[in-house]
């Protein structure tokens, strides 16, 4: 018979008794002198001599962790089961159909941004379009001259320079989006001097 | 190729060094390359072609506008969709039925106020969670554990509303007052700010406070009563330098703005009606490149702007649309974010 059934839930844990171990010499590195050892124990506790072997605090989580009355599985019924399923499918659907949203418009503003860098790429000091071979290069090599030189593309070359893009990223990027607004609204008052 | 090579170098010292320039040059004889063959025969012919200088550059030429697409981001989180709100409601109270119960003596000491609090709201609500009605999980009822639709506790500001309640009330204002203790004055909840501020019922259109769920742009009047970007021509400048004395000259220093990145957004080309003279050029339209710039304090003060500016407007998106031109809007409309 199996008598795990009776015992209790929680047990204090304990250590199977061991035959006691002969003493190890203290090797140098553990007699330096710790000011701060990094433990979570109280200092009294630690002072006794007797410990007991589990820290109380640990015994009560493992206690409170491990509650009797664990929640009975759900048994829905035909209809309930049915309508359960529906929901999440509907949320699988409403899920799908954002984040194609969500991707189109991050679509859209990349092919808005692609196509000013084409323009500013293949255009010369007086602003008018130049062919593709007079262009530059484009993509990894945007320092590549095009046939025209130096005048095609000017704009474009000095907008993919990438030094210092992320050197002053502003700290207002920390303040989180939350479900009200500040107390105090927008700051007008803010003035560069 | 010989045969054009001997061209070049026969057109070359019949025009001068001084009288044109290389890049003329150079055109001039890739555009006669192919031609060679005839042209070694013709020689005083093509020496007729060549057009004076100031029509061999081009005559053409079109005006480089640096635009500003300042913005002011999203303040507060968005409403949620109704199928979104049912959803998490409908979740948080199956929540309710499949969560551990909740182990009092692990979070209060025995019989301490905040135990007794705890203790006697409970009793009152039946229900671990503060702002989504009472759950009946188990039991007689517990096939009745849904809410019905239209119901109170699916209404956003009613959960608010809970939360509130809780956290000002005690749990002791409906019993009798037995102990005769003196009435305790607890410190006042902080109530959140309302997310439909003053300036969205009156639609003021000049403040930052608008419209807090969305981005709000910045739309100037020019002095020719258009409504758009603020925008000025290229001076010997990068882009996004461009961009930073735009945005000084428009609303002063007392922004606290931010360029995002040196690359532009997007772009805009107006052609003019008929070429206008610039310099020895003809310009016949515009090219507007827009760079995005973030505003995350200050406001705009056209007092001083350099733009012969009269207004300026913050919109969301929408309410751009209605007030560019048609041709403005289809161009800016894919760079600007939905939300």
């Amino acid at each position: 018979m199996n008598l795990s059934t009776f015992r209790p839930i929680f047990r204090p844990y304990k250590k199977p008794p061991t035959t006691p171990k002969p003493r190890q010499p203290i090797r140098p590195a553990q007699q330096t002198p710790q000011h701060h050892p990094f433990s979570s124990t109280t200092r009294l506790q630690k002072r006794s001599k007797k410990s007991s072997g589990t820290d109380p605090r640990i015994t009560n989580i493992r206690y409170h962790l491990s509650h009797p009355l664990t929640p009975r599985p759900l048994h829905f019924s035909r209809t309930r089961s049915l309508r359960h399923w529906t929901i999440h499918r509907a949320w699988l659907l409403f899920l799908r159909k954002r984040r194609a949203a969500e991707e189109r418009e991050l679509e859209r503003q990349y092919m808005s941004m692609r196509s000013a860098c084409e323009h500013l790429r293949l255009m010369d000091g007086n602003g008018n379009r130049v062919t593709e071979e007079e262009g530059g290069g484009q993509g990894p090599d945007p320092a590549r001259l095009g046939a025209k030189g130096r005048e095609v593309g000017r704009l474009y070359r000095s907008a993919m320079l990438k030094r210092g893009v992320w050197g002053s990223v502003p700290v207002e990027y920390g303040r989180l989006v939350t479900d009200f607004p500040a107390r105090e609204g927008w700051n007008y008052a803010w003035s560069a001097r | 190729m010989n045969a054009g090579r001997q061209t070049t170098r026969r057109l070359a010292p019949r025009t001068g060094p001084s009288s044109i320039c290389r890049s003329c040059r150079d055109t001039i004889s890739r555009t006669y390359a192919s031609a060679a063959a005839a042209a070694v025969r013709t020689e005083d012919q093509i020496a007729q072609h060549i057009p004076p200088v100031a029509q061999v550059s081009p005559s053409t030429s079109y005006a480089v506008n640096t635009g500003v697409v300042l913005s002011r981001p999203p303040q507060i989180t968005r409403d949620l969709h109704p199928f979104e709100a049912a959803f998490f409601l409908y979740q948080r109270r199956l929540n309710e039925r499949l969560a551990l119960p909740f182990t009092r003596y692990f979070y209060f000491k025995k019989r301490t106020p905040a135990d007794v609090e705890w203790k006697r709201k409970m009793r009152q609500r039946l229900t671990p969670a503060r702002d989504i009605g009472r759950y009946k999980g188990y039991g007689e009822e517990a096939w009745n554990d849904e809410l019905l639709v239209g119901a109170d506790e699916s209404n956003f500001e009613h959960q608010v509303g809970k939360l509130l309640e809780d956290a000002e009330q005690s749990g002791l204002e409906g019993a009798a007052d037995t102990t005769g203790a003196t009435k305790v004055d607890h410190e006042p909840v902080d109530k959140p700010m309302p997310r439909v501020t003053e300036a969205d019922r009156q639609h003021d259109t000049k403040s930052l406070n608008r419209a807090l769920q969305r981005t709000l742009y910045l739309l100037v009047k020019n002095k020719d009563g258009q409504w758009q970007f603020p925008q000025d021509r290229l001076k010997e400048e990068n882009l996004h330098g461009a961009a930073k004395r735009i945005i000084t000259h428009t609303g002063g220093v007392n922004m606290n703005t931010w360029l995002v990145g040196r690359v532009p957004i997007g772009h805009h080309q107006l052609d003019y009606p008929e070429p206008r003279p610039s310099g020895n050029l003809q310009e016949h339209g515009a090219k507007t490149f827009f760079m995005k710039a973030r505003i995350m304090a200050g406001q705009v003060n056209l007092k001083e702007n350099q733009l012969d500016l009269q207004d300026f407007k913050w919109l969301a998106k929408e309410e751009l649309k209605n007030e560019v031109e048609g041709s403005y809007w289809r161009s800016v409309k894919n760079m600007l974010a939905e939300r």
